[in-house]
Order: structure tokens, then sequence, then C-alpha cells
């Protein structure tokens, strides 16, 4: 009863046509209401998600690496893969419990990182190679020094320029999972793709009938 | 629920890919009315919804999927509506992927036509029977889905019933939910618009 009130009272204000747009408004209303449901208390919990991600940076010869699922919930406890630039597999490990990996590697060429998260998940990330011998040129430093050799100052550097970078790099991870999240304004604009969509298949299919 | 690149071997994907399109090409034929036209296009946009959004269920969680439902009331149509949803979650989020979307599609669409056919005549009875239909709809539908998907990674994976076992486990809390959500979404329908149950 209460249920035909109220359907006539979108009828009288012209929401529904009850010849002709039959289902349409009332499959509407339950959908938007379930999801708006679903987004007022579930959206902000961190969950188990369907997408895995992957970021990973140099140190010296070490790599370090996160993974992570579209919502920022670690990827524990998965193969690590690393791939060199021909193809070949030159090292695997495993992420912690945090979804941190980390490895030693000698080769500076480009590298492919594979981790696979389990029932059809995999996430790839490339990971630029670094020129083997970019302080090639002789440095006036290394002149008037010669107490010091050259890759004590290189090696001195890197220190210290890793040291200022962590925080950095912390923070380019926290941007790459902030950028792999979905938000609000990704999930309308979907839905307005579909509507465009399914709106260009009427229109295919009103022009198929017509001629 | 979204297989990604690169994990299926190319029969498996070239498989995937001509049966979907089969039930593409027959769903888009059952189309008829451009008022049926709405419900695939709202439907797909609730599919797409409801698969970003997580849902939270005791220690794990994941998010629902819905295919019971849009089963239930499109039959052979939830074929293109689940299609044009996944292709905008993989160009948009890189859910799932281009390569895997016959899969995918297939895997999602088949349970909800096969369940069409197990629970459209129930629909008329009673709103107790209706409920029912709709529950054991939303559970039969993603618990076939989650079998589809181990069959679909049976070569990646070692184990067919390790794998299947785990997915069981991990869907069987939200296929519970998801029953729950289609029977009342289909007892609201009867009372609302009973001719879209047909």
């Amino acid at each position: 009863m209460k249920n035909k009130k109220k359907l006539s009272f979108f009828q009288h204000k012209g929401f529904l046509n009850p010849s002709k747009s039959s289902n349409i408004g009332n499959i509407l209303l339950s959908f938007l209401f379930f999801s708006l449901l679903q987004l007022v208390f579930f959206s902000s919990n961190p969950v188990y998600a369907h997408k895995v991600s992957t970021y990973a940076y140099r140190e010296g010869d070490k790599i370090f690496g996160e993974c992570y699922f579209v919502d920022g919930s670690p990827c524990k406890n998965s193969k690590v893969e690393i791939y060199n630039a021909r193809g070949d597999k030159i090292l695997e490990t495993t992420t912690d419990e945090k979804g941190k990996y980390s490895f030693t590697i000698t080769e500076k060429g480009t590298l492919r990182i594979v981790i696979s998260a389990g029932e059809g998940h995999k996430a790839k990330y490339k990971l630029e190679g670094i020129g083997g011998e970019t302080v090639k040129k002789e440095t006036p430093l290394t002149q008037h020094h010669p107490s010091i050799n050259k890759d004590e100052i290189k090696q001195i550097i890197e220190e210290a320029m890793d040291a200022k970078f962590s925080e950095l790099k912390t923070e380019i991870i926290n941007l790459h999972k902030q950028m792999d999240k979905v938000t609000l304004r990704d999930l309308i604009g979907g839905i307005g793709y579909i509507f465009g969509v399914w709106g260009i298949i009427t229109l295919l299919k009103n022009k198929k009938n017509a001629s | 629920m979204h297989i990604s690149e690169g994990v299926l071997s190319a029969p498996v994907l070239l498989a995937g890919a001509v049966l979907s399109f089969g039930g593409i090409t027959l769903g888009l034929k059952k189309i008829k009315k451009n008022e049926d036209l709405f419900k695939v296009a709202v439907l797909s946009s609730v599919f797409f919804v409801v698969s970003l959004i997580h849902v939270p269920i005791g220690p794990t969680s994941a998010h629902l999927v819905l295919n019971g439902l849009l089963g239930l009331l499109l039959g052979w149509s939830t074929f293109p509506s689940i299609f044009v949803a996944l292709v905008l979650q993989a160009i948009l989020f890189q859910f799932g992927g281009l390569t895997t979307l016959g899969v995918n599609t297939f895997a999602l669409a088949m349970p909800g036509v096969i369940s069409y056919y197990i629970f459209r005549r129930m629909l008329r009875g009673k709103n107790s029977l209706a409920f029912c239909a709709g529950f054991l709809c939303g559970i039969l539908s993603l618990l076939m889905a989650t079998l589809f998907i181990s069959i679909a990674l049976i070569e990646t994976e070692k184990s067919f019933t390790a794998l299947s076992l785990t997915l069981l486990t991990m869907y069987l809390p939200i296929s519970i939910v998801e029953g729950i959500i289609t029977g009342f979404v289909v007892l609201y329908i009867k009372k609302v618009k009973p001719e879209v149950l047909g």
C-alpha cells in the first residue's frame, strides 16, 4: 500500500510515465539506494581489493619496493620475480607482512619486476636502468685531492643523497597509492560513460529500426 | 574476480573471447524494445559501481559482484551489460585487462544466465518464494563465477582444488550478502513493477 502511494507520487510529479518507461525509475531508485548506502558506510575501510600495484626505487645496489592493493592495503607474502632487459629471470623474493620487498643486485640495466598476488592478480613495474659509468669525466676535485679517490666521493655523495631523498621516496609511494585509489569522482564519471555507451547503442538500434 | 593481464595463456584467452562474443551478440539480439535498453544500461552501471566499492565482511572483505541480480533481470543481455562495465573498469582503473575481457565477461555473465533459467519461474510465485529465488540466485551465481575463474586459472595455479577452495571460502560470505540483496531487490521490484520480472 505504501509503495503504491509512493509510486503515484512519482507519477504525479512526472518522474515516471507508467505506460512507457516502465521499470527504469524503480531500478534506478533501488540502485542509487544501495550504492549510496555502500558509499556512506563502507568506502573508507581498508580492505581486500582486486587490483595490485607496485612501485620500486634504487639505492645504490639495493632496490626497495612496495606492493599494495588498490585501496592501499599491503600485498603480503607474494612472490616477486625480477627480470632483466633481455627477459631472463635473475632473482626471486617475496614480500613481507607490510607488502615491502628489497634485494641487492649488481645489474644496472632496466629491470622488470613482476609480482603474483594469487587468484589471477599480477602487478608489474619497470625500473629504468641507471647509466653504468656516469662519472666518466675526470673532475678537478680528484686532481686537487689525490688522497680521496673517485669511488669514495661517489659513495659519500650517494649516501648523502639517499638519506635526503628517503623521505621523498616514501612520499612518492604514498602518491602512487593515492593515484590508484578509486574516488567518488571516478565512480560518477564511470556511470556517465556507461550511460553514454548505452545511449549510442540505443541510437544505432533506433536507426536500424527506422531504415 | 578480475583476472589481470599476462596471467592466462593465449588459448584460454581466445576461448573466453569467442564464448563472450557469442553471448554478447545473443544478448544484444534479445534487446527488442528501448525500455529494455535502459534496464541494461542501469544494471551495467550497478555492476560497475559495486565492483569498485569494497565491503568489509569479517576479517577480510571484497566487493560485491551482483552478477546474479543482473542475470535474473536481464537474461542473455547480462553479457553486453557486464562487458560494457568491464571495458570501462579495464580502461579507467586497470581492473582486469583488455586481453582478459573475454574470460572475465564469460566467467561473470554465464552464471547469471544459468541462474536466469533456473530461478525465473520461481519469481512469479508468492513473495516468500520470490525472495528465496533471489537469495539462491545471488549465492549460486557468485559461486559459479568462482568456479569459472578457477577453471580459467587451471593452468596458471598448480592445484585446481586448492585454488577453488580459497576462492570459495573468500566469496562465500559475500555470496550470502549478495543473496540477501538480490532477494530484497526482487521483492521490491515485485511490489512496485511486477511486469519487469516477467
